[in-house]
């Protein structure tokens, strides 16, 4: 039979398709939980308080957004989520199948992140959804849904780069997450914008407003125009994207599954 | 369909295969790779399927360069070593995902895929998860996936591992019905009598450097110094003195009613054996050969290269 080779959209649309399933299993859900957690949790506290009478506090689904969501839950996601994808293969010993194919292998990564991607932005929109019933601002909802989703976008991305850059990149992205990103209120302009939370607080508004100065310290903020944010978050996730396809078809992976690994 | 032109491996200062040099032709046949575990068996499988380019050396299969070249992996089979596949996916979905990649689709793919469940006999279990699967079913998909193209090149590393004896029987009786049918099948494997089961063509590795190429008998014909051993039953002591008569013989020692010679060039003294026992010359009730068989070349070849 011998059939012709499949386009790179092919690829991407089989192995998105195909790998689909997965993310109803116990690691899907853990992401599910990841989102639900701290905004159920908030809605719950909300709805109990309501009862004894008391009102919402407006700044309460601004500090669940930024402190909860984007600071702790997504980079969770993304380190949960990427050692699922085609680093998963690469550590089971089923790689060796996918790139015995005359599939072009640079299409792979982005083909079995989708999938997750797909899952994650549904609870991440969901969760954002659910900060309305805690006294979010309406006005602020595009910007957040579309802050959190660029941002799981690139965060998910990056880690599936680091996954096949390096033998422990789950470790190294909870480095850059945990030790970088908290360092961008000390940042000087430029590196502020090499943070996801700089993007995301342009696009959904900045906790800052909400913090005292004296808490800030010794850097100005910088803003950058959310449709600019936007944009940046995706490039990033795209170029992140492609730099793990471009590492994965030139990288010899043999059946030891070791080779590509550091 | 295959020359590797001192084709090498190495990984980092390990070397995985030595500069090797061989061909196999287009058409239809088994060939077995053959050789102790660490030999350079998966080496020089991975070579072949583009897992791994060359370290040096080419390496053509189809007449290009196979790592990462659509046109040589659409013509070739990989069925690598061990019983792993995508946790928790369904085998058919699974399958199908794998006939998109090969370039499948449409009621092409769905007749790809049902095909190749049929030739594996998993046509009514294919809605299993592999969780759910057996070992010697996952293997069976395992060989599912790599026959939905119909490829002229099928390589299997080591695939009788952890197999039943039952599934293995079914196996080779599918291996050989597939090289019927004109596809090109290199097996690998470390365990001697299940490529004697297959195939009279290996290829010897140890250490990893090519020993040998060829048929048994070829390789046996290579072995000049290592006397065959041939068991002569019947009245040992008449046995024995027509056989210390023979200019063949290296060695003889006694055995309670046979005497087991160690004797060079076989196929000269054969034929006067063979001729005496008729005549009436010798009592002899059962001739065997002892080492004309693929453990014995095996033993005799790592022995020399250790």
């Amino acid at each position: 039979m011998n059939a012709a080779s499949p386009s790179p959209l092919a690829t991407i649309r089989a192995t998105a398709r195909g790998y689909a399933p997965r993310v109803l299993q116990g690691r899907g859900w853990v992401l599910a939980a990841l989102v639900m957690a701290p905004v159920g949790l908030s809605v719950l506290i909300f709805t109990i308080g309501r009862m004894r009478g008391l009102d919402a506090n407006p700044g309460e689904a601004l500090r669940i957004f930024h402190e909860g969501l984007v600071k702790m839950m997504l980079p969770i996601m993304a380190l949960v989520a990427a050692p699922a994808g085609i680093r998963e293969d690469l550590e089971q010993r089923t790689l060796p199948l996918l790139l015995v194919r005359p599939a072009p292998a640079w299409a792979l990564p982005l083909g079995k992140g989708l999938p997750w991607f797909a899952w994650g932005a549904a609870w991440l929109i969901l969760g954002a959804l659910g900060l309305q019933m805690v006294g979010g601002d309406p006005a602020l909802l595009p910007g957040r849904i579309l802050a959190l989703v660029g941002a799981w976008w690139g965060e998910l991305a990056l880690m599936t780069l680091v996954g096949l850059l390096f033998k422990r990149g789950t470790l190294w992205g909870a480095l850059y997450f945990f030790l970088w990103e908290p360092l961008v209120r000390i940042f000087p302009p430029f590196l502020q914008r090499l943070t996801f939370t700089h993007h995301v607080e342009s696009l959904a508004g900045s906790r800052a407003a909400q913090v005292g100065a004296h808490q800030l310290l010794a850097q100005e903020q910088v803003t950058t125009h959310p449709a600019l944010a936007l944009l940046a978050l995706l490039a990033f996730g795209a170029l992140c994207w492609a730099l793990a396809g471009w590492k994965l078809q030139r990288t010899p992976v043999g059946l030891a599954g070791a080779e590509a690994e550091g | 369909m295959i020359s590797l032109d001192r084709a090498s491996l190495r990984y980092g200062p390990i070397l995985g295969l030595s500069p090797t040099t061989f061909e196999l032709p287009e058409g239809g046949g088994i060939t077995g790779l053959l050789g102790p575990n660490g030999a350079g068996k998966s080496s020089l499988l991975q070579l072949l399927s583009g897992l791994l380019p060359p370290s040096g050396g080419e390496v053509r299969v189809f007449g290009g360069a196979p790592f990462r070249n659509p046109a040589v992996l659409s013509r070739l089979g990989l069925v690598p070593e061990g019983d792993r596949l995508p946790a928790g996916l369904r085998a058919d979905r699974w399958l199908r995902m794998m006939g998109e990649l090969s370039g499948l689709s449409g009621p092409g793919l769905k007749a790809a895929v049902a095909r190749a469940l049929a030739t594996v006999g998993m046509a009514d279990r294919a809605h299993l998860t592999f969780a759910r699967m057996s070992k010697g079913m996952r293997q069976r998909i395992r060989l599912a996936q790599a026959l939905l193209h119909e490829p002229q090149l099928l390589i299997l590393d080591e695939p009788f591992n952890g197999l039943d004896p039952e599934a293995r029987l079914t196996l080779m009786a599918l291996l050989r019905d597939l090289a019927a049918r004109g596809t090109r099948i290199l097996v690998s494997s470390h365990i001697l009598g299940e490529i004697a089961q297959l195939t009279d063509r290996i290829l010897l590795l140890f250490r990893g450097r090519l020993l040998a190429e060829g048929s048994v008998t070829e390789i046996r014909q290579l072995l000049d110094r290592h006397p065959v051993e041939l068991r002569l039953t019947g009245e040992a002591q008449a046995l024995a003195r027509w056989a210390v008569e023979q200019p063949e013989l290296a060695a003889l020692r006694m055995e309670d009613g046979a005497v087991v010679l160690s004797v060079r060039s076989p196929r000269d003294i054969l034929p006067r054996l063979q001729k005496a026992a008729a005549e009436g010359g010798i009592p002899l009730r059962a001739l065997d050969p002892l080492d004309l068989n693929l453990d014995a070349v095996f033993q005799y070849l790592t022995k020399d290269h250790a």
